[in-house]
């Protein structure tokens, strides 16, 4: 309980220096909010105008109490209105989160999907052709830029052999496409990475000796994949942080309507509120994934936790 | 346990695979379904792809009414047709004397639910767009008196001879405000076509206007998907999911040209300008001559494959006001002016004078092609001996137009708002232009400015702007590089998507016809 305390206490220091330095950096970095709305369809207006429109965002008043009346709005769970739209930025962040949720887990489920199987395979039959096919598979995976994949998936299943749409956003089939696109170098990764650590569970001794024994490959690789799973835990918690930030790329492309577009419009119309938001929340998301690979990982592994509360105790 | 692990995994990746395989043939059936109860009822829904989404359907809010135009929902008192003229719409008519218009309303004109547009309401339409549009908040300082059921006036404190050009602004559609509930959602409006489902920031659907008080609607509805990348425009078109879209990419255009017998591909040049500011606080007259000679427009324009014409002046040729000479290409004369001035050829063939290079600093922002023509600005520069270098910035208004820190700064905004050439000359070439950045000065240019703000002629209003840009392209203050060609294909047999306005605020209206 004490240790839950204190870590929603870190939570809230490490938003909080957060959010005022991001506040800083937009009030320092050139660029209008109410210049990107009024000529946003390349219509210019009067100095009159801009004026009025900056006096209403408010962004005629001090630093301080710009950041002050923010704060004091998100304490009472009011992120403000969007500067681009004048809409609330709660619903719209959350509705992106929503979206971005769903395609960060549908990437993941994939990419676990292809690349244990396929690195237990490399790892296995190391040197052999699979495993060559396998590397030269993770190779293309992390080298392709996501745009490439995206359309040559797009190409392959929409216009050749027709079995998808383009158009079939909010469907499950609307959702495979995205994903694909996302875990196919998300597995690349995953594959390097997960085929070292198995390849170094199988030059464990223990490994060696089921061997000597004669026990069945099935117990063997159980075993390999057990004794991994914290080491595939870092490696897949890395991964879920960047997905959750969502692609801009795979977003447009495939007009999945995730946060990471959000944000990317929002920054360019210079949208304070939903940048802000935008922040919190991934501070938030980071934070708390971080904190839950720490208690899977202790649960996991003993050594781990017993480490860590030792090193509390000392301190 | 392991065997439990593997069956896990082995029965998620069955799940995934089922759910999938059935959602395909749902989706697929369900599409499927639709489209042969299209066929079947004889529905004619046009499909067609946006590149902006927004958040509101309130037309006088915002760009919102540019959207709500282009849904055919809304529509405002008057419209600008093919030849940037702004004509009847709602309104019957305008006419001026002095300060005072006086407007009439269509007798027939009448709101989706049957409602008949009033004066009175045309009244509450107009303050409503001054209060909660501060573009428009100038319309605050009219005075709008209703005359009767059908006429109104309007009188401004000064002449204001592109009221009726103002007019035709889709941010003043047209919007029955007794009865509209929820003016971010369902505005109930004039247009041949009401709303039927809208996505905030996402797809749209509208459907005819049963009640439409003008002609026949031939369409039965359209869906705007919401696109915004080429590609996935292109394999849209190319796999019939959509039917016609705008702002085609040159990299599409080429292959829709190249498939005469699917696709018609229409292309006009628009309203916006790529244009740049050559800074007379900088650069000698020479100088600036020089490089006005040296910049190729149509070696630009060829560059971009067919997205942008060549332009002349700021507004397209074909219009009253869009009649002024520009430099024509001469680098011998580029080279004879610059010698001419004292420069002499180095060592590394560029121009110099007191061992200062000739170097100027083009700035530019990476959008609207600018980014390409600043690098082919650069290489014909060099051609003639000027040395540049390229700053490209995020924000252009608050960097180098603000700071005045150019040479040469390229620029694009749209250059005919509304079928007038007087927003684009208080904007760059008037004396307290917001554009006018570059120390542009001239008395007999701003006189006729101040005589082009009053002028209620037509005829001499074009005379003027004419006369006032050609003194700004003389003096070389600007250079008019490129009209944005509003490109637009559309599927055969399929018509009337705006393809032949230059406007980007129209899309599909009563006339939108697929065969």
């Amino acid at each position: 309980m004490k240790r839950t305390v204190k870590r929603v206490l870190e939570l809230i220091v490490i938003l909080m220096i957060l959010s005022f330095f991001t506040f800083l950096l937009m009030y320092l970095a050139p660029g209008d909010p109410a210049e990107k709305r009024l000529v946003s369809q390349g219509v210019v207006v009067t100095k009159e105008v801009l004026d009025a429109e900056r006096e209403r965002l408010g962004l005629m008043k001090p630093f301080f109490i710009r950041y002050g009346e923010w704060l004091f709005g998100v304490c009472r769970g009011d992120f403000g209105v969007s500067f681009k739209d004048d809409m609330p930025v709660g619903p719209k962040l959350l509705a992106g989160l929503a979206n971005t949720l769903q395609l960060a887990g549908a990437s993941m489920l994939l990419s676990l999907l292809i690349s244990i199987p396929l690195s237990i395979v490399a790892a296995f039959r190391k040197n052999s052709i699979a495993d060559h096919i396998i590397k030269l598979f993770a190779f293309l995976g992390n080298s392709l830029p996501n745009f490439l994949i995206s359309v040559i998936l797009m190409y392959f299943f929409c216009i050749h052999t027709k079995l998808f749409p383009i158009i079939a956003t909010g469907s499950l089939q609307g959702l495979l496409l995205p994903a694909l696109s996302l875990s196919i170098p998300i597995s690349g990764r995953f594959l390097r990475q997960m085929r070292q650590e198995f390849l170094m569970q199988i030059s464990q001794d223990y490994i060696t000796g089921m061997c000597n024994r004669g026990v069945k490959r099935r117990y063997i690789v159980g075993n390999v994949l057990y004794n991994s799973t914290a080491h595939v835990l870092n490696i897949v918690a890395l991964q879920v942080g960047s997905l959750m930030t969502g692609s801009v790329v795979i977003e447009t492309i495939f007009r999945w309507p995730g946060i990471g577009k959000l944000v990317m419009d929002s920054i360019t119309a210079r949208d304070y509120p939903v940048i802000m938001g935008f922040v919190l929340v991934m501070g938030t998301v980071y934070v708390v994934i971080n904190q839950l690979v720490d208690v899977c990982m202790g649960c996991l592994d003993p050594r781990i936790r017993m480490e860590s509360e030792g090193h509390h105790d000392k301190a | 346990m392991k065997k439990k692990m593997i069956s896990a995994l082995l029965v998620a990746a069955m799940v995934i695979t089922t759910i999938t395989g059935c959602g395909n043939a749902a989706t697929t059936t369900s599409n499927d379904s639709a489209e042969a109860t299209t066929a079947e009822s004889g529905e004619k829904i046009l499909k067609t792809a946006a590149s902006f989404a927004y958040a509101s359907l309130d037309v006088h809010k915002d760009y919102y009414g540019w959207y709500t135009s282009i849904y055919g929902v809304s529509e405002a008192l008057f419209k600008m047709n093919e030849n940037s003229e702004a004509v009847p719409c709602l309104a019957e008519d305008a006419t001026v004397d002095g300060n005072v218009w006086t407007i009439t309303i269509k007798k027939e004109a009448a709101f989706a639910n049957g409602t008949n547009l009033t004066a009175d309401m045309v009244k509450r339409n107009l303050e409503r767009v001054a209060e909660v549009n501060e573009r428009f908040a100038f319309v605050d300082d009219f005075t709008i008196d209703v005359v009767d059921d059908k006429t109104l006036t309007i009188t401004t404190q000064e002449a204001y001879p592109t009221l009726k050009n103002d007019l035709a602004s889709p941010e003043f559609g047209m919007i029955d405000l007794d009865a509209t509930t929820d003016f971010d959602n369902d505005p109930i409006c004039t247009g041949p076509f009401v709303m039927k489902e809208f996505n905030p920031e996402g797809d749209v659907t509208v459907a005819r206007n049963d009640n439409y008080w003008g002609k026949d609607v031939y369409l039965d509805g359209a869906v705007f998907y919401y696109m915004q990348d080429d590609d996935t425009k292109l394999m849209a078109m190319q796999s019939g999911e959509i039917d016609c879209y705008n702002s085609v990419s040159s990299a599409a255009m080429e292959i829709y040209n190249a498939d005469p017998d699917t696709y018609n591909v229409v292309s006009i040049p628009g309203a916006r300008l790529q244009f740049y500011i050559l800074n007379e606080n900088r650069l000698d007259a020479s100088v600036r001559e020089a490089i006005n000679l040296t910049v190729d427009k149509d070696a630009v324009a060829s560059y971009l494959s067919g997205t942008v014409s060549a332009a002349v002046g700021p507004f397209g040729t074909n219009t009253a006001y869009g009649k002024v000479t520009g430099p024509v290409v001469d680098t011998a004369k580029a080279v004879e002016l610059i010698e001419a001035d004292g420069y002499t050829k180095g060592a590394d063939g560029f121009y110099e004078k007191d061992g200062q290079k000739l170097t100027v600093n083009i700035c530019y922002y990476a959008a609207r092609s600018l980014d390409t023509i600043a690098l082919l600005m650069q290489e014909q520069l060099k051609a003639v001996g000027i040395d540049s270098t390229l700053t490209c910035e995020e924000d252009p208004d608050a960097t180098y137009l603000t700071t005045g820190d150019f040479d040469i700064a390229l620029y694009c905004m749209i250059a005919d708002k509304c079928g007038d050439p007087l927003y684009f000359i208080n904007s760059t070439i008037a004396s307290d232009a917001v554009y006018n950045v570059g120390g542009f000065k001239s008395d007999e240019a701003q006189a006729m400015v101040e005589e082009l703000r009053g002028e209620q002629d037509t005829a001499r209003r074009a005379e003027l702007a004419n006369k006032i840009v050609q003194i700004a392209i003389d003096d070389n203050a600007f250079g008019y590089v490129g009209l944005f060609n509003n490109t637009t294909v559309l599927r055969k047999g399929v018509s009337g998507f705006a393809e032949n306005v230059p406007f980007d605020f129209y899309g599909i209206d009563a006339n939108t016809r697929m065969e």
